[in-house]
């Protein structure tokens, strides 16, 4: 009798131990697709943003992905609901749009990033080696992009969207200099209807980027 | 010859005595108790919420009717998300959902006294656990993971009141209140400071 007892109570203790262990709360089952997602803002706290006036916005989407040795150009619906809400956010902010022919003070690059099946940790300085946007496309062939060093970013396995704004008044070394950068990260960054909020989020926390 | 017969009386006397201490309950028991945790100090400045996730076991063996050692282990679960925010951070500016949470499995040696005699209706006493307990720290942004394991020293001084289910009866009602202090730093944990109130069963094997 007694021994039954014993052998009772001690599976009934191991019972409780493996359920209150497995009893953990787990983060990601207790999230929606928007509390998923970061948004990383980074910039040049040398630049004036009150320098600049104007500024000009790519015609499509660069998209990097693992396969492609170089970007594709996209213009998804997404992609053009992605140019014309930056457009938007950025005027708001006081800048005005013209045409990259009329030598706009900042150029903006959109670069959509599917990393879904690679580990490879991405740092902004690959970005030309991957046939990113060609700086001839901003009236600078043969030019090229300059990454200040503060620019660490996170590792990447999974799709992403960044928004890069160059200083196109003052290269440096025949480089245009990155001032200000966004990266979507977490799902549902490729949704055509979290674009809106995603962007106003970006610019809201750069409270620098502004010309008034 | 003579002092040989002498020592086995002196052994005889001594395994008499603890039977006769003994005979309330067997000296071997185990315990079982359902724990709630509040975190203090960092701690709770890291994670604030209240923990209703974990659990402590052990094993005692009575020295006699005073002293008891044992073994435990358990389980302590600390949550809490917190609303969207921005964070300045030496990468930028980071906007995301903070998930905070920390996991505690501690592994300690425990000494008890016990204040009254083991005949008595409720026995209150006071423990000292002295180990090291596993600290999984994980910090999520979003989905992304910040994530830390390290083990780290464990003192816990506890005082609680053991009830048996009738005189003699080999099974008990428990009630204590812990504390524990680790000396773990980890980003925003400087150190690691738990009140802990547990209730349970203890059980005297044979």
């Amino acid at each position: 009798m007694k021994k039954t007892l014993f052998l009772f109570s001690a599976a009934a203790a191991v019972v409780a131990m493996v359920s209150f262990s497995s009893c953990r709360k787990d983060p990601l089952k207790d999230m929606t697709n928007e509390e998923s997602r970061i948004y990383i803002t980074n910039h040049d706290s040398t630049a004036n943003f009150k320098a600049y006036s104007t500024f000009s916005i790519v015609d499509s989407v660069a998209v990097l992905t693992l396969a492609g040795d170089s970007a594709k150009k996209a213009l998804t619906d997404y992609d053009k609901k992605l140019i014309s809400s930056v457009t938007a956010a950025m005027q708001q902010k006081g800048y005005t749009l013209v045409s990259k022919n009329a030598k706009p003070d900042l150029g903006i690059n959109l670069t959509r990033i599917d990393n879904s099946y690679s580990t490879i940790s991405w740092n902004p300085g690959w970005w030309g080696g991957w046939g990113y946007w060609d700086p001839g496309y901003w009236g600078y062939p043969g030019g090229g992009w300059y990454w200040p060093s503060y620019y660490t970013v996170y590792r990447v396995n999974e799709k992403q969207v960044a928004i890069d704004a160059f200083d196109l008044k003052n290269p440096k070394n025949s480089k245009f200099v990155a001032v200000w950068n966004s990266l979507w990260r977490g799902s549902g960054v490729w949704n055509i209807d979290n674009i809106d909020s995603m962007v106003q989020a970006s610019f809201a926390q750069s409270p620098y980027l502004t010309n008034k | 010859m003579k002092k040989i017969i002498n020592w086995i009386l002196v052994f005889a006397g001594c395994f008499t005595a603890q039977a006769v201490s003994a005979q309330v309950r067997p000296p071997l028991s185990v315990d079982v108790n359902y724990s709630i945790a509040q975190p203090l100090g960092s701690l709770k400045d890291y994670s604030d919420k209240t923990s209703f996730r974990g659990w402590s076991a052990g094993l005692q063996y009575m020295l006699n009717n005073q002293w008891s050692v044992g073994l435990r282990s358990g389980y302590q679960d600390f949550y809490e998300k917190l609303p969207r925010a921005v964070y300045p951070d030496k990468q930028g500016d980071v906007s995301a959902v903070q998930t905070r949470t920390l996991q505690v499995i501690p592994i300690q040696a425990t000494v008890s006294y016990a204040f009254t005699k083991p005949e008595s209706a409720v026995i209150p006493y006071a423990t000292v656990g002295v180990g090291a307990a596993s600290m999984n720290y994980e910090k999520y942004w979003g989905e992304f993971v910040e994530k830390n394991n390290s083990w780290q020293f464990l003192v816990s001084p506890e005082i609680g009141i053991n009830v048996p289910f009738g005189k003699a009866s080999p099974l008990m009602f428990n009630a204590n209140v812990r504390y524990n202090y680790a000396p773990y730093k980890y980003n925003d944990i400087t150190s690691f400071n738990s009140v802990q109130g547990n209730i349970g069963l203890k059980f005297h094997l044979n």
